[in-house]
């Protein structure tokens, strides 16, 4: 089954590769200045994957400081085979797994404020006014059993949807991260939308 | 296909209010000064690393852990367990009698020969060892007479008298 990508978030501020890698080879002579460099650029990217993930600001927050602390402790055994940011990105999914698995059965969730163009998406403003058949729910509402539906997720399927459908990443840069195939992302792609679809019945009704 | 594409695309224009959701302001200003801060106070080892770690060094602990969540009818058994032998305790050692008498005099006695054995050798010079030469590092021990507790004079163990001569040049 082959689906289509959603056009991957082209960031015109994204390193070229040079770059990224004489950042690298700065910071393993010990240039925290370049280490500073990486952190500002990948911070986000990798802060709102953990959140995704977890639901949770406060969790988030901590797990990607210590991602970044764990990359900068590890960046002597980095071999160079991928690209920084993928490498950068495993260790914050494998620390972000870790961490679900342990907190497993506690989940509280602290979820991020909506920032002021939510309430201007097109596509949002339908989902609460047109396609919602509760009109009455808000879009803090939604958001809330948006991140309910996506908890009830296993951690891979969970991934997928969070670096496939929210992050924008194409099947190829999550096969790496994931350190799977294509097939198999696809696979867990197609079964965690029709889970997600299931629990979010109420608000995908078409018109 | 196009089918199940269409009916995902709703919920893909649902996921996109995911990237809504932002934190704090400012937090992105001041998140790389912690993290590089934190690098070079070397403190890595936040309590959910520790956490980490010892549960990677020690999984049975985590099993444990696990087994009160599961099932937290274990807690309470475990917590009674751990009263009642704290209480228990409390008891044996409050009583006097707990220990017989013959016990504790055998005891008194094995405890006060080898002290006895100590203090000798220290003041016995060896073959080679010039007389002159002969110090205690421990005099008191060997001037005070060896008693055991409750002042029974131990029979093994008698005064040694200690002469010191100090070599003239």
């Amino acid at each position: 089954m082959i689906m289509a990508e959603p056009a991957a978030r082209q960031d015109p501020e994204s390193p070229a590769p040079a770059d990224e890698e004489a950042l690298v080879r700065r910071v393993r002579l010990g240039d925290l200045e370049a280490y500073d460099e990486l952190v500002r650029r990948y911070q986000e990217r990798i802060y709102a994957t953990i959140y995704h993930m977890t639901s949770n600001h406060e969790d988030a927050n901590d797990l990607a400081q210590e991602s970044f602390i764990k990359a900068f402790q590890a960046l002597k055994t980095f071999k160079g085979g991928s690209s920084f940011y993928t490498w950068l990105y495993r260790i914050a999914v494998n620390k972000t797994i870790n961490f679900l698995k342990q907190r497993k059965n506690r989940v509280h969730m602290s979820l991020d404020d909506l920032d002021f163009n939510a309430e201007h998406d097109p596509d949002l403003v339908a989902f609460v006014s047109d396609k919602t058949p509760r009109r009455e729910a808000g879009l803090a509402e939604l958001q809330e059993k948006l991140n309910a539906a996506m908890l009830k997720l296993s951690e891979p399927h969970r991934l997928v949807v969070v670096l496939h459908d929210v992050q924008g990443l194409s099947h190829d840069e999550i096969a790496k991260i994931m350190d799977c195939n294509i097939g198999t992302v696809r696979s867990r792609l197609f079964y965690a939308r029709q889970q997600l679809q299931g629990y979010l019945s109420d608000y995908l009704k078409p018109t | 296909m196009n089918q199940s594409e269409n009916n995902f695309e709703s919920l893909r224009r649902l996921l996109a209010l995911k990237r809504h959701e932002i934190p704090p302001p400012g937090y992105f200003d001041d998140f790389p000064s912690q993290v590089l801060s934190r690098i070079r106070a070397g403190e890595a080892e936040t309590p959910r690393a520790m956490a980490d770690r010892l549960f990677a060094e020690a999984p049975w602990l985590l099993n444990f852990f696990r087994v009160f969540e599961a099932k937290p009818a274990f807690v309470g058994a475990f917590a009674c367990t751990l009263c009642l032998l704290l209480l228990f305790g409390i008891i044996y050692a409050g009583r006097p009698d707990a220990m017989p008498k013959t016990a504790l005099l055998a005891a008194m006695t094995q405890s006060a020969v080898p002290l006895a054995d100590v203090t000798a050798p220290v003041l016995t010079p060896s073959p080679g060892q010039q007389p002159g030469l002969m110090v205690s590092t421990n005099p008191v021990l060997s001037l005070e007479p060896v008693v055991t507790l409750f002042n029974q004079q131990n029979p093994l163990a008698q005064p040694v008298s200690v002469s010191f001569s100090i070599p003239s040049n």
